[in-house]
């Protein structure tokens, strides 16, 4: 009973939390000049005047669907090649010993404090420089370097976290690094590789700056851009975007629901033995 | 053939001297035990054996070949360590297997192999099984059926049972030993508990602080240890140390405490004489001290008068914790003695069995 005041004000923060995304998708299911002359609020006196008008239109735009699979593109890669090579790295890091190794180690977990913006204009010229630019690939390997910092930093401590001697007796038993990699500790390592996955791919799906500066091209755009272009070209449509919005967020809800046990491991993953 | 030689082996830590200039041979087919307190390096010597360490200095051999740069998957060697170290999510059968898979064994020839060691290990039924559903005994057979089937040319184990509960471990130590005679392989052994040493040794090397201080059998090291720390060490309880005066001459000596004085036999008088009326370390084994009723006949028997300051029991006989002025001593006297906690009481000193040792230099006089 003595925990019913805790429970009480959490609840009150995740209802308080939930209310600008629950008054999107009221306004989401109304139409234009309701949204237009009243609060959402206002969406639950009589008369209800609900609608799906909104949906409709959105989905039926021929953009949208094309968008959908960029952003599928874009984000599926974009998750699991940060994932690898930050494993391979973090791997080397946690286990193996080389000259300079604690310093290379802080060194890339620093560049966590550079904002992506800066690193905008050196890296679009980059990309033209190597004539890359406007491709997917392009911007797989901006979504790898902008990940790597985080992604290294959590899968190097909980590497660490491994037992040593687990290590060594595959290494006595005859493995090789990359046996060791592959049939050890990534296996064993499934949590923090799931929730990075989660970080990565919510990271990736809803980007709009670097998508909007790298892929130039209407036919590549994901589908942040997409929604984002649904605004200048109708004017302030607030019912349509919110509908696009909600359709956006829908897949990213899917995986996250899909290993959200992982995302409360993957939080703790290294909060322990760094 | 599995001769172990280890050569000048130095292992530095940044400043911290780990393995001082070891030198040690093991023949073939010797389980030999590496026992000392925590930190004197003789896990960190093993380690260097096993090549998950690099030598500072100095060589290693494995039968009369230089491993110094060889890695640990060639060096012919198999490692059960203290944690047991088990793949988590791989069955039992595959944890045993996982070495011989990796060496492109074949398929008929890994079965071969894992049924017999879990045979010699009673595990047959265990081998569908993940390590989370076993218990700590049966993960330790595992991890020793995961090294006998590499059959390699020496075994190391890390304090292999220090993680069982105390029944296990004298029932475990018990199966190591039918098994090193069963298979007939090296074994070199790592722990820190002389009973382990002293029960399933063919001899022991006594190390502290990174340095050995005597290689025996294990009868050699309880009568006749080489220094004060090796008498300390081998033998529990602990052998009793006092600090002494040698008085007397040649006739008639005797060790002299500030509370009481001890005859010193006939034949260990020549070797004193440089000390007398100087200071030495006087030891005696607890189970060396009797009570006079029951003391065993024909020994050469000091009598000292003492406070009986506590007793315990353990069956078969007694510990008596006494005092000495304020210094304390322990006896192990027979079960049938009535006296109580508070008494003054007599007991004997059995001097057949003194040490002596330097005062200085910690080494034994007496040899």
């Amino acid at each position: 009973m003595s925990r019913l005041p805790l429970h009480l004000i959490i609840v009150g923060i995740a209802l308080l939390w939930m209310t600008p995304a629950f008054g999107l998708l009221t306004s989401s299911f109304r139409d234009a000049a309701a949204v237009a002359n009243s609060g959402w609020w206002t969406a639950f006196q009589t008369p209800f005047d609900f609608t799906l008008e909104n949906y409709q239109d959105v989905l039926s735009q021929n953009r949208m669907g094309l968008s959908f699979i960029n952003s599928l593109i874009i984000s599926i890669p974009g998750t699991i090649i940060p994932i690898l090579v930050a494993g391979y790295a973090a791997f080397a890091f946690a286990c193996m010993r080389f000259r300079g190794r604690d310093a290379l180690f802080i060194f890339v977990v620093a560049l966590l404090v550079v904002p992506v913006q800066m690193t905008l204009i050196p890296v679009l010229r980059l990309l033209t420089d190597i004539k890359l630019v406007g491709t997917f690939p392009a911007i797989w390997l901006a979504h790898t370097a902008y990940g790597l910092p985080f992604a290294i930093f959590l899968l190097r401590n909980f590497f660490g976290a491994l037992p040593r001697e687990l290590l060594e007796s595959a290494y006595l038993d005859g493995a090789s690094n990359f046996r060791v990699f592959f049939r050890l500790v990534l296996p064993l390592s499934v949590p923090a590789l799931a929730s990075l996955a989660i970080f990565q791919f919510l990271w990736v799906w809803n980007d709009l700056l670097v998508a909007l500066v790298i892929l130039q091209d209407p036919s590549k755009v994901p589908m942040t851009v997409t929604i984002t272009n649904l605004v200048s070209s109708y004017g302030t449509q607030w019912q349509l975007l919110t509908s696009a919005a909600f359709i956006s967020m829908m897949l990213p809800l899917v995986v996250f629901f899909a290993l959200q046990r992982y995302f409360v491991q993957g939080i703790l993953a290294g909060s322990v033995k760094g | 053939m599995a001769e172990v030689r280890f050569e000048h082996v130095t292992k530095r830590f940044g400043d911290v001297v780990a393995v001082n200039d070891l030198n040690l041979e093991i023949p073939d087919k010797e389980f030999l035990v590496l026992v000392g307190p925590s930190g004197c390096g003789k896990t960190t010597a093993l380690r260097l054996l096993s090549g998950l360490e690099e030598i500072t200095n100095g060589n290693i051999y494995i039968n009369d070949s230089l491993v110094n740069d060889v890695p640990p998957k060639d060096r012919d060697i198999a490692m059960v360590f203290q944690s047991y170290a088990l793949y988590p999510h791989m069955s039992v059968y595959n944890n045993m297997a996982f070495g011989l898979s990796l060496r492109k064994t074949p398929k008929d020839e890994i079965k071969r192999r894992v049924n017999e060691a879990a045979h010699i290990l009673g595990i047959e039924e265990l081998l569908k099984r993940k390590p989370r559903q076993l218990s700590g005994g049966q993960r330790q057979r595992v991890a020793l059926g995961r090294a006998i089937v590499r059959e390699p040319a020496v075994f190391l184990f890390d304090e292999p049972l220090s993680n069982l509960d105390a029944k296990l471990r004298v029932q475990t130590r018990a199966e190591l030993s039918k098994l090193h005679q069963r298979l007939g392989t090296t074994f070199i052994y790592v722990t820190h508990d002389q009973v382990e040493a002293m029960t399933m040794a063919t001899r022991i090397a006594v190390m502290d602080a990174g340095v050995i201080q005597q290689v025996g059998t294990p009868q050699e090291l309880y009568e006749r240890p080489d220094n004060a720390f090796v008498a300390g060490f081998i033998g529990s309880p602990a052998m009793n140390f006092f600090e002494v005066t040698v008085r007397g001459d040649r006739d008639e000596m005797y060790l002299d405490t500030d509370t009481f004085r001890v005859a010193v036999p006939s034949q260990k008088v020549s070797l004193l004489v440089p000390y007398l009326e100087k200071k030495i370390i006087f030891g005696i084994r607890p189970e060396h001290i009797h009570v006079p009723e029951y003391m065993p006949s024909g020994i050469v028997a000091s009598p000292v008068r003492a406070r009986l300051d506590v007793t315990e029991l353990m069956g078969n006989e007694f510990f008596f914790y006494l005092l000495s002025g304020n210094k304390q001593f322990l006896a192990r006297v027979d079960a049938r003695t009535t006296a109580k906690p508070g008494q003054d009481i007599e007991v004997v000193f059995n001097m057949d069995n003194m040490h002596a040792f330097d005062p200085g230099t910690g080494k034994a006089v007496l040899r």
